[in-house]
């Protein structure tokens, strides 16, 4: 049964996973339907399991490769006929979970049993020497299950997100959270500090700007040990927009002769190399095409769109057709998301709204239908955006699944999302 | 300053989940506070040996005068600031529009003037809290350059000023209405001694 429900979940992968511009408007009916068991002894914290099954739930579903039942089920570990065969239920797999605190550490047992028959397909040990960061742990979890199955890689549920909220006027914390937002740790706090971007794809350091000293200044913080380096300062304006694949280089947004332009540096020479030279904006560089070509934001047609750069070229293509102000963009390989305003007034019930379009085809895909949708970052698959959303006075962090057609909110309690990174 | 980054290290072990620890604490706001202290510190390193009992009547003077000579120059930037209004803008634009002109031409009278002639001028860009900050920043930054070349082009030197683009992160005014957000696209002046 569950090889049957495999092989129908990798044809329909390789029914739709070949254009993600193209929506899938009907989703096959043959995902698998798994149950969530909490086998934890009665003496550990009832608070921390129901999140922590919470967290597993919202992973399976966000995952978009499993029916999770909602029902919070209790059970013992090694499981009666009763409880590894939930029959009444209809579903086709559990996950049961048992979690042990050993002081700071927490220890997860999980096992994954075929509903069907009973057996146990797979058992697993997992453990976190600091309890505060059980969101993780779940999210591992799931990603294990997800590979169990076979289904294609949900990895990104492990990626670090970094982002500046606003707290008050001219002041910001920069926090790094994961996806959910269940585990939030400020790093950076007093006065304004914006624009946090991750040095690498390991996730150990990350950039960003600092407006509290007499010029805007782009600073380098290292989370194994802490230390902060002065990277560049600058007049006006300072954004660290994106990192090269080696992370030598940096594109930044800078103004030294009061003109917002897109600059190239290079951080083994510290060369500084202006790549854009309008008289108006140009700001939000994305290094594409193996990092030869740069993607960003530019108003040279009188409103805001993107537009792209070879490197050591002169010339400028326009990139987008589509929209009256594409204000912010990200690629991954030929796959480009912008967040476009729908109305030239401030006014409207849609504001602003995502699109993906290829640069190997002429679809162009809306992937939000309400609310101020900015900031679109592809996670390291191209299937997965995150992005912010402000609705109703409420900022939030979306992830989009491109193939399932998707979205998922998860809302910030206090702040207003400034930029974010992952 | 740069050498005063508070940073709490961690151990970067998550164990079987490889997810590495990120721990530290950059707390700008303590950084700032150490630097004052540091300040006071250096301060009471020009004094020492000296307590408040053998400070003679002359020293307290010349306090009292500093005291007063700042104080002077405080009010005196206050005052000159008051004279300066905010210049406007429409949504999404950073040309000057023609109801703000005379306000241009009067901050440049202002700024032209004996009293501020001796003082630089900063000028801030704001936004309204519409679109993606990183463009809001560079739309900020236009403001405060279309302001800076009125102003150079009515005679205000432009070695005198310097612009700073705060996006939408420093408004004056929270409500949703169509009024206040037109209030935070703006440029500021701020005079620095």
């Amino acid at each position: 049964m569950i090889r049957k429900i495999i092989l129908l979940l990798f044809f329909a992968y390789s029914l739709f996973a070949y254009d993600a511009t193209v929506e899938i408007v009907k989703k096959l009916d043959t995902l698998p339907k798994i149950a969530v068991q909490d086998a934890s002894d009665a003496t550990e914290d009832i608070g921390l399991r129901k999140k922590f099954f919470k967290i597993l739930v919202g992973d399976l579903r966000v995952s978009a490769h499993f029916r999770p039942l909602g029902d919070y089920l209790q059970s013992s570990y090694e499981g009666s006929i009763s409880e590894n065969f939930l029959n009444k239920k209809n579903v086709d797999l559990i996950l049961r979970f048992r979690l042990k605190s050993q002081d700071n550490l927490l220890i997860a047992n999980v096992k994954l049993i075929n509903a069907s028959s009973g057996e146990v397909k797979n058992e697993t040990n997992y453990k976190m020497q600091n309890r505060r960061r059980f969101p993780f742990l779940a999210h591992r979890i799931i990603v294990g299950i997800n590979d169990l199955i076979g289904a294609p890689s949900i990895k990104w549920m492990e990626q670090f997100v970094i982002f500046s909220k606003y707290t008050g006027k001219r002041t910001s914390q920069i926090v790094v959270s994961d996806y959910t937002l269940s585990f939030q740790k400020t790093i950076v706090k007093g006065g304004l500090n914006i624009f946090p971007k991750w040095a690498d794809k390991l996730q150990d350091a990350f950039y960003y700007t600092s407006y509290n000293g007499y010029l805007p200044t782009l600073y380098k913080v290292d989370l194994n040990n802490g230390q902060r380096k002065k990277i560049i300062s600058a007049k006006g304006m300072l954004v660290c927009s994106d990192v090269s694949e080696d992370g030598e280089k940096l594109l930044l947004t800078m103004a030294p002769n009061d003109q917002a332009d897109i600059y190239l540096y290079d951080l083994r020479y510290k060369q500084l190399e202006r790549i854009t030279k309008y008289s108006g904006i140009d700001v939000n560089g994305n290094f594409v095409d193996n990092d030869k070509k740069v993607i960003f934001i530019s108003d040279r047609l009188g409103y805001p769109n993107i537009f792209s750069k070879t490197f050591g070229s002169s010339g400028i293509e326009q990139m987008v057709y589509h929209g009256k102000n594409n204000n912010s963009v990200s690629a991954l390989d030929n796959y480009i998301v912008y967040s476009s305003r729908e109305k030239r007034s401030e006014f409207g019930g849609n504001v602003f709204n995502l699109y993906l379009i290829s640069t190997k085809t002429d679809y162009i895909r809306q992937l939000t239908a309400n609310g101020k949708n900015l900031y679109p970052r592809f996670a390291q698959d191209k299937d997965t955006i995150l992005f912010i959303k402000h609705f109703k006075n409420q900022s939030s962090l979306g992830v989009i699944r491109l193939n399932a057609n998707k979205s998922f909110l998860f809302p910030l309690k206090v702040g207003k999302i400034q930029s974010i990174d992952w | 300053m740069k050498r005063l980054v508070l940073a709490s290290m961690s151990a970067a072990v998550l164990l079987f989940t490889g997810c590495s620890q990120k721990n530290p604490d950059v707390d700008m706001t303590k950084n700032q506070k150490m630097e004052k202290v540091n300040n006071t510190n250096a301060n009471a390193g020009d004094t020492s040996g000296m307590n408040s009992n053998n400070m003679d009547s002359n020293s307290m003077n010349q306090n009292s005068m500093a005291q007063n000579d700042k104080n002077a120059l405080k009010y005196l930037i206050a005052n000159l600031e008051s004279q300066l209004r905010p210049v406007n803008f429409d949504f999404d634009k950073y040309n000057i529009r023609e109801d703000m002109k005379p306000v241009v031409a009067n901050s440049a009278t202002v700024l032209d003037g004996d009293k501020a002639q001796k003082f630089s001028v900063k000028l801030e860009g704001n936004c309204d809290e519409w679109g993606t900050d990183e463009y809001n920043y560079a739309l900020g930054l236009k403001r405060a350059k279309s302001v800076k070349d009125a102003l150079n082009a009515q005679g205000v030197g432009a070695d005198r000023m310097m612009i700073v683009s705060y996006g939408e992160s420093n408004p004056v005014c929270t409500d949703k209405t169509k009024a206040c957000w037109a209030k935070n696209r703006r440029v500021e002046f701020k005079l620095l001694p």
